[in-house]
């Protein structure tokens, strides 16, 4: 019963390679296996990315639309409305706007007519003076507020007090000043009505700048190509980067290597004391920090003790202050390179050691020829994902030296933090603050892809093997 | 129940691995796909068990078209070759683990499990987890868990490439016997000739996506259909020397070493390339030619001995012979050939 | 490693030399909580428990207990968060036919390797016009998407190194994809659950910047602004030895937790976002 698959008999060793049909059926055929979109898939999925979409998309396009912005708190958030101060036509004439008509602006008149004399009624002005106000004098004109008070006066029925008459009075006066206009058009119209021969030009200038809410500019990047205490800024935080980045690597394969050769138990030690400041929450970290280098701390009565200047060392001075700031952060990131290094080093077989000390190897010449070699990328890992995270990081500066003593160790994270949302005048200055967020932004996203691209991210992606 | 592959083609990313491959099992038969590594066994295997969509053609189980639906639908028991059982539940878990999915009585389930158990020879380590039996127990444990929902076909993915030698043989029949007495349709994917020699009712060798041929073991040996089958068939394989008829029913080959053509070839054309295919059992027992050579390499394996003689530059004889010790490295022998067992094909490689 | 060719005291003593400060200062926040140190003094020189006092009297520092309760609800809110939705995202991820699966892949990435705090006047914004601004619901989102990109890409390590055959076995035997997670993946990677869920509870439990800024006023205070309240240095009375034991109270449950869950956490730090 030799049933030899004729159809499919002979020897084909090219049946792997494409075959050579047209491109459309095979267009078709992969269509048709094509694997099945999961609908559960999705679902699983979208909790995910609604929150990352909230919480990691929007931010990003908001910090991009608003450091085109010059909101601050005192804008607020939303929109505003067009307000004329007397304190904006003051800064107004400074700045060369006709008095004239900023006199105008600021003028008062009397208007009597149903509806103010329903104002006066609701907020509780008498009956009959109201009547008498009706009868008498809707509708006349007066040059001033002095002139419809005399008028009043006149009335049978007037308040006795001045105090009160003044008061009464108040509710037919008329004024653009500290009127809040919700829109530009209502404003406009107002302004047309007390200045009716206004250039236009003028006109938009002062409902430019009567504008409480904020408005695009370009002027937070503007401030910031353009500011001397940038470049300070970039300095400093080039200088934080690069040798907080140094410490951590260095103390990191220090760390790894030493343990490494130590017995476990000691070494177990040594690796959990440098993993703890990862776990100290923040707040506790920063008050060791600040109790050991703070004076009548740690340091400042040993150094007393030992006959060293004894003063606050966490702000006492710039030297100091950088030297702990580094410490601080480096003593963080060191576990981050010792788990990481550790790892690599397990990796190593063992062999290469025993056999290069049968060679004779010193211990030195073990980590210099053998280990360190093997380190590379490990080292280069670790170099990459730090130097974004130390590139924006702040919280640990803050809690410390805050940028002092002065702004010496500020970096431009920090700065930008507390532009935003801390300082200490009280007015957050949200537009600047996000302009030079985003330049961190933007410095992150390249920096993360670039290092995507060089750790291979395609290798990390495997086909699903269900096609149902 | 039949199951019958037509036109069945699988491409990953573009790249055709399966080109319209047709194939059909016959109900109650145990069939093997036997197929050297990358051929396409698994994902024959894995389109069957829906596990894979087809990208053309159909996959029928009876006469039901089952090409689009999911696993879920298609009623087939898999037996992985890492047994893929559930290690967080016991063995006893994982055989009710189908039959709770379908929301089966307890009762049910407890007997149902109680009969694979007794089936498969596992009823004492029911209570166990899969990290606490050893690999053929396991092996039973993915059987009794691939059959207790009653499949309408067994698909095993080389179930014994993780056991030791003699598990192996043992699991061998231990599954044979399963598959028989339970009558279900199986298809049995390996790479060990031995394996799906020894447990198939047939067998159907793939090479490249493609079905070089379906036969009966001893007929698949006996006739293979080219020289890829002839090869893969047989340890030690067969040899090819490459030749062409010279008429009067001889063959010379490229080295000019003549013999006579079997029998019923005789008549083949002056001139034809062909290539004659010489089984090592064929060769230095008896047979109506003689050969002459040089015993290049002896290898002792205790019942038998197998020996290569080199008969010429680059030609080089397999012989298989009951353990002898007279014969020595480099000596010159004259032995004989059995012409007429010998396999000739076409330059296409197909038998003639 | 270890081979008796080399003295390991060497390394012993220069390792303990550049730990000093570390070593002194943790030792010092247990030893000072119980002890006084005379004014200019390194040493201490009596034993007490007065530090301790803020545990039954709320007129030192006020309740601490409402505080650690608040933190308490914080971090186990946003572990459980972090968790459901990292497990079921990370499933998707590593498993599930999607659209555009390599670029969210890459986008996981990104973000996982995107120093988030730069986000953070944006994330102000968005509270801000979702009106969850000063609210603790606000900030526990906020907190647990952050950790999202890192829990996300963990998890889905951990459900990669699931053999796809558990899966392919579980749709023979009928199941769907769902119960198929849900009975036969999940438990393959509680180890991972446990990981993160710890990773992520040390995580809240420590964090300080979300709260203080993104829900200043709120009734609903955590241990890290408690902390950070009572411990203004420049204040006229500062007492270096309360804050010590406010915090050591404060580090504990995490201290705890890191060293029952030691190992399974080395694995998260590696891969760990943390500067
Ligand atoms: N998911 C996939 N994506 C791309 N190519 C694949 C995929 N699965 C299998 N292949 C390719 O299809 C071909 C057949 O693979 P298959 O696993 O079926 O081989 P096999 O016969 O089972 O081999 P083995 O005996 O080694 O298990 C191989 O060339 C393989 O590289
Ligand atoms: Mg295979």
């Amino acid at each position: 019963m030799t049933d030899t698959a004729s159809s499919s008999g002979g020897i084909r060793p090219d049946a792997l390679v494409r075959p050579a049909d047209p491109a459309s059926d095979l267009e078709k055929a992969a269509l048709k296996g094509r694997p099945k979109v999961s609908l559960l898939g999705l679902g699983m999925l979208s909790p995910a990315a609604v929150l990352l979409l909230v919480f990691f998309f929007a931010p990003v396009v908001l910090t991009t639309i608003f450091s085109f912005t010059n909101m601050t708190s005192a804008t607020g958030i939303s929109g505003g409305a067009y307000v004329l101060s007397p304190n904006l036509l003051r800064e107004l004439e400074r700045s060369g706007v006709d008095s004239d008509t900023l006199a105008a602006l600021g003028t008062e008149s009397v208007v009597v007519d149903q509806e103010s004399i329903a104002a006066a009624r609701a907020a509780g002005v008498e009956e009959d003076f109201l009547e008498e106000i009706e009868d008498d004098l809707l509708g006349v004109d007066f040059d001033s507020k002095q002139d419809f008070e005399r008028a009043l006066k006149d009335l049978p029925s007037h308040l006795r007090r001045t105090r009160d008459l003044k008061l009464a009075a108040d509710h037919f006066l008329v004024s653009a000043l500290n009127t809040r206009f919700a829109t530009r058009a209502e404003a406009s119209d107002a302004i047309s009505a007390l200045a009716p021969d206004i250039a236009p030009g003028t006109r938009d200038r002062i409902l430019d700048a009567s504008y409480t809410g904020w408005v695009w500019t370009t002027e937070n990047f503007r401030r910031l190509a353009t500011q001397p205490e940038t470049l300070r800024l970039v300095l400093n935080t080039f200088f934080y980067v690069a040798v907080t980045l140094a410490f951590n690597v260095l103390v990191g394969l220090f760390l790894a290597i030493t343990v490494f050769y130590l017995p476990k138990g000691t070494g177990m030690v040594f690796s959990v004391l440098w993993l703890l400041p990862r776990i100290t929450p923040v707040v506790l970290y920063a008050i060791m920090w600040k109790w050991f280098t703070w004076d009548g701390g740690f340091v400042a009565s040993f150094a007393d003790l030992v006959g060293l200047p004894s003063f606050n060392y966490m702000k006492g001075s710039v030297p100091t202050a950088w030297t702990i700031v580094i410490l601080v952060n480096g003593c963080i990131g060191a576990s981050f390179g010792m788990i990481l290094f550790s790892g690599a080093l397990r990796s190593i077989p063992m062999q290469q050691l025993w056999a290069s000390e049968v060679d004779g190897a010193s211990r030195w010449q073990q980590v210099r020829y053998i280990i360190l070699p093997q380190m590379r990328w490990p080292i280069l890992f670790v170099t990459c994902y730090q130097s974004m995270s130390l590139l924006s990081s702040y919280e640990q500066i803050w809690l410390t030296t805050n940028g002092g003593p002065g702004n010496t160790t500020m970096v431009w994270a920090l700065e930008s933090f507390r532009t935003a949302l801390s300082n200490y005048t009280g007015n957050l200055q949200y537009g600047q603050g996000a302009a030079m967020a985003l330049v961190l932004v933007i410095v992150g996203l390249v920096l993360s892809i670039i290092f995507l691209r060089m750790f291979r991210f395609g290798e990390l992606v495997e086909k699903p093997k269900i096609e149902f | 129940m039949q199951i019958v592959l037509k036109d069945f083609t699988k491409s990953f990313d573009g790249l055709t691995v399966i080109d319209k491959l047709n194939l059909t099992i016959n109900d109650g038969e145990m069939l093997a796909l036997l197929g050297p590594s990358g051929c396409g066994k698994s994902t024959t295997l894995l389109a069957i068990s829906g596990i894979l969509r087809v990208n053309g053609g159909q996959i029928l189980f009876g006469d039901k078209d089952v090409s689009n639906l999911p696993s879920q639908k298609r009623n087939v028991g898999v037996v992985f070759q890492n047994y893929a059982l559930y290690p967080h539940m016991t063995a006893f878990e994982n055989i009710a683990f189908p039959l709770q999915v379908r929301k089966t009585g307890a009762a049910e389930i407890e007997e149902r499990v109680r009969e694979m158990a007794r089936l498969t020879h596992i009823e004492p380590y029911l209570d166990r987890r899969p990290g606490q039996l050893s690999g053929g127990q396991q092996q039973r444990v993915a059987l009794a868990r691939a059959l207790v929902r009653r499949p309408d076909v067994l698909l095993l993915d080389e179930p014994l490439a993780n056991l030791d030698a003699k598990l192996r043989l043992e699991m061998r029949s231990e599954i044979r016997r399963i598959q028989l007495e339970t009558g279900i349709t199986a298809i049995l994917v390996t790479h060990d000739q031995v394996e799906a020699m020894s447990m198939a009712d047939r067998i159907a060798i793939m090479d490249h996506g493609r079905i070089q041929q379906i036969a009966a073991p001893e007929d698949m040996y006996h006739r293979p259909s080219n020289t890829f089958v002839a090869g893969f068939l047989g340890n030690p394989p067969i040899v090819f020397l490459e030749g062409k008829a010279i008429g009067n029913g001889a063959f010379e080959s490229a080295s000019g070493m003549r013999m006579p053509l079997p029998e019923r070839l005789t008549g083949l054309a002056a001139d034809q390339p062909i290539v004659m295919g010489v089984r090592p059992e064929h060769f230095g027992v008896k047979g109506r030619h003689t050969v002459r050579g040089t015993v290049s390499f002896i290898e002792p394996q205790g019942r038998e001995t197998h020996f290569d003689l080199t008969v010429a530059e680059g030609e080089v004889l397999r012989s298989i012979q009951a353990a002898r010790t007279d014969i020595s490295l480099g000596s010159e022998v004259e032995w004989p050939l059995d012409v007429d067992k010998a396999l000739v094909f076409d330059s296409e490689g197909n038998r003639l | 490693m270890q081979t008796k060719n080399f003295a390991s005291w060497p390394i012993v003593l220069v390792l303990t030399a550049i730990s000093l400060p570390l070593a002194i200062m943790y030792a010092s926040l247990v030893i000072d909580s119980f002890t006084n140190t005379p004014a200019g003094a390194v040493l201490p020189n009596e034993f007490t428990l007065e530090h301790w006092a803020f545990l039954v009297d709320p007129t030192i520092t006020g309740n601490v207990w409402t505080v650690t309760f608040n933190t308490l609800i914080f971090a186990f809110t946003m572990v459980v968060v972090v968790l459901s939705v990292s497990a079921t995202g990370g499933y998707a991820m590593s498993r599930l036919n999607l659209p555009y699966r390599r670029f969210f892949l890459a986008g996981i990435l990104v973000m996982h390797a995107f120093p988030s705090v730069t986000l953070i006047i944006g994330v102000f914004l968005v509270l801000q016009f979702a009106g969850l601004y000063d609210t603790l619901i606000g900030v526990i989102l906020v907190k647990a998407a952050l950790t999202l990109p890192f829990g996300v890409w963990i998890m889905k390590g951990f459900y990669d190194a699931v053999p796809w055959e558990i899966e392919m076995a579980g749709l023979q035997d009928g199941a769907d994809r769902f119960t198929v997670w849900r009975r036969l993946i999940l438990p393959q990677v509680k180890p991972g659950l446990v990981a993160l869920g710890v990773f992520a509870f040390i995580d809240g439990w420590g964090e300080f910047l979300l709260p203080r800024i993104l829900a200043p006023t709120t009734e609903f205070q955590v241990l890290s602004v408690y902390l950070n309240n009572v411990s203004v240095p420049d204040s006229v009375d500062y007492d270096f030895n309360l804050f010590k034991s406010v915090g050591l109270f404060y580090t504990l449950p995490i201290l705890i937790l890191f060293i029952v869950f030691q190992n399974r956490l080395m694995n998260i730090f590696g891969g760990g976002t943390k500067g």
